[in-house]
């Protein structure tokens, strides 16, 4: 798990990162505390034509119809630096409402994928639902079947091959997950309390000193 | 002393002659002779010493054999029944598929196997195929089956024919029918010929079966003979040739295909469990297939604590920069702060 602003790891349920001190509050500082409502296909860019949102919404519904739990969101806008997209992921994942997904669907399941054709960079976030199955590798492999159509700036077939590479590696995923969910649920299991950890380790000296001391008073006795 | 010598020869020579020409007289009943013998009784070849042989013999001949009805007149000795309705469609259905047509089953295996082996490779060696329809010795075509129509319909196309009705122990009966493209080119004397010299061949054959195969050899024969009369083969018949096309003859086997022959027929039974099986397994991968496509999956949920106060999302996800082609996807992949990367 990474910062989005200085890429380094985190532990989970870091509240602030531990290198670079970001959390939520940086992230509405830079881009706007307030609420946002928006559609699952948000082309603020205008990158997007009548014919490819078409093609597009269809590729999300499919997903949506897949995964019943899960929803895609694809928002395209001017962002400015490369820097700024991952956090801009972070933040409108958090903070936007999205108007057409069903009400039993939460951000935590929603998966975002953005475009900034400006800075030409996209990046993709996930919500904590999917924090256990999926990897930053796979949304990396995601990214990198666009990248050959958004080069030639074929937005709609870049997000539609990402979307499909993304379904794949649901499904392979689910199916992991059916057969050994013990395996996720320990990538997201709260870590152990530092207080839990000394004091085994202080009720091992325990047992070895007094057993120590028994075998001392045996060999005093006799 | 030559002449003496010369007339002593010539007059034994005539004295010969004459004793020949004199004729030994026939016997003559004596007086009272034949009285005698009455007077005795039955008398052996008693008819010959009659006075008029001739006309007892017939007389008493004429009162013992009865004399044949109309109807024993009309009827042949041996009557010729109509085939069968139920391999109508087997003989005259459709355009045979092999060169042998014989549903009844009047050939055993062996020869029925020989006989196709020798049509095929007659088929490979020659430009005229030989087509032979086997029917039983006293067995009639239906009316309903006209043999020209027939010919029309099934061999205007494809390659020139030579169509023969082989009756078993009966080659005599046989009849050719020719294709429309040779009709012009073979004239009925040079067919009739062809039928009549393969009849004697067959009939000179003790049993049946090598009578049609004493028939076959001779009317492939034949057949090469109308086929340098026709011209095919030759440059001049190209246009025939190529008006014919192969497709609509019958599959010519190879000799590997012949010697399989025999395997073939054995795993012929197999076929159809083994379509049905193929056909099963087909429809279940399509089945699964489709109800994968179908199939909804749904992650198992736990709980998972909240991350740099994010309440929905603690921002995992890559970052992709497509600015340039020289910068590809997998020198991306590292995605570590600035500070930390090796230049």
């Amino acid at each position: 798990m990474k910062c989005p602003r200085c890429v380094q790891r985190i532990h989970r349920a870091a509240s602030l990162c531990p290198h670079c001190g970001f959390s939520i509050t940086d992230a509405d500082a830079r881009f706007g505390g307030e609420e946002l409502r928006l559609r699952c296909l948000t082309d603020s860019a205008g990158i997007l034509r009548r014919g490819d949102r078409e093609r597009v919404e269809e590729a999300m519904e499919k997903i949506s119809k897949r995964f019943p739990q899960i929803f895609v969101a694809v928002y395209t806008g001017a962002l400015g630096e490369v820097a700024h997209i991952r956090q801009f992921g972070f933040w409108l994942l958090n903070r936007s409402a999205f108007e057409d997904v069903p009400v039993e669907k939460p951000n935590e399941a929603g998966i975002l994928l953005t475009i900034d054709p400006e800075s030409k960079a996209a990046g993709m976030v996930f919500g904590y639902l999917l924090d256990p199955f999926l990897e930053e590798s796979d949304t990396f492999e995601c990214l990198s079947r666009a990248h050959a159509s958004w080069l030639e700036q074929k937005y709609a077939d870049g997000i539609i091959r990402a979307l499909a590479e993304l379904e794949s590696i649901l499904c392979k995923r689910c199916r992991q997950a059916r057969r050994d969910p013990e395996h996720f649920q320990r990538k997201v299991q709260p870590p152990a309390m530092m207080g839990d950890t000394v004091r085994r380790i202080r009720a091992g000296h325990r047992n070895e000193s007094v057993k120590q001391t028994a075998s001392t008073r045996e060999e005093v006795e006799k | 002393m030559k002449f003496p010598q010369a007339w002593i020869i010539a007059g034994a020579l005539v004295t010969i002659a004459q004793a020949a020409t004199q004729e030994a007289g026939l016997p003559a009943w004596k007086d009272g002779e034949r009285v005698q013998l009455e007077k005795d009784g039955w008398v052996a070849g008693g008819a010959l010493l009659s006075k008029d042989p001739a006309q007892v013999s017939t007389a008493e001949n004429e009162s013992k054999i009865p004399e044949p009805t109309a109807g024993e007149i009309a009827e042949p000795e041996n009557p010729r029944v109509e085939l069968p309705e139920k391999f109508w469609a087997d003989y005259f259905g459709e355009k045979p598929k092999s060169f042998l047509v014989d549903p009844q089953g009047l050939l055993s295996t062996v020869d029925h196997r020989d006989r196709l082996a020798f049509l095929n490779y007659h088929a490979s060696d020659s430009a005229i195929d030989l087509y032979v329809y086997v029917f039983k010795g006293n067995q009639e075509i239906p009316g309903e089956a006209r043999e020209e129509e027939l010919i029309e319909r099934f061999f205007s196309k494809g390659r020139p024919a030579a169509v023969v009705y082989y009756y078993m122990s009966a080659p005599e009966l046989s009849a050719i029918y020719l294709s429309p493209s040779l009709m012009g080119a073979i004239p009925g004397a040079e067919q009739h010929r062809a039928l009549e010299s393969s009849v004697m061949q067959a009939i000179e054959k003790p049993d049946p079966s090598k009578q049609i195969e004493a028939f076959l050899v001779q009317m492939s024969i034949r057949i090469y003979w109308m086929e340098r009369l026709a011209g095919l083969g030759t440059a001049a018949a190209e246009p025939m040739m190529a008006s014919a096309s192969r497709s609509d003859a019958p599959v010519k086997k190879h000799k590997m295909m012949i010697l399989l022959q025999p395997w073939i027929d054995k795993s012929k039974p197999l076929v159809l469990p083994a379509a049905l099986l193929c056909a099963s397994l087909l429809a279940g991968l399509v089945m699964t297939g489709w109800l994968r496509r179908r199939a909804r999956y749904r992650f198992p949920e736990f709980e998972v604590e909240p991350r740099l106060g994010g309440p929905h999302a603690a921002g995992i996800g890559a970052v992709i920069s497509f600015a340039s082609a020289a910068v590809p996807p997998a020198s991306q992949r590292d995605q570590v702060p600035d500070y930390l990367k090796r230049y």
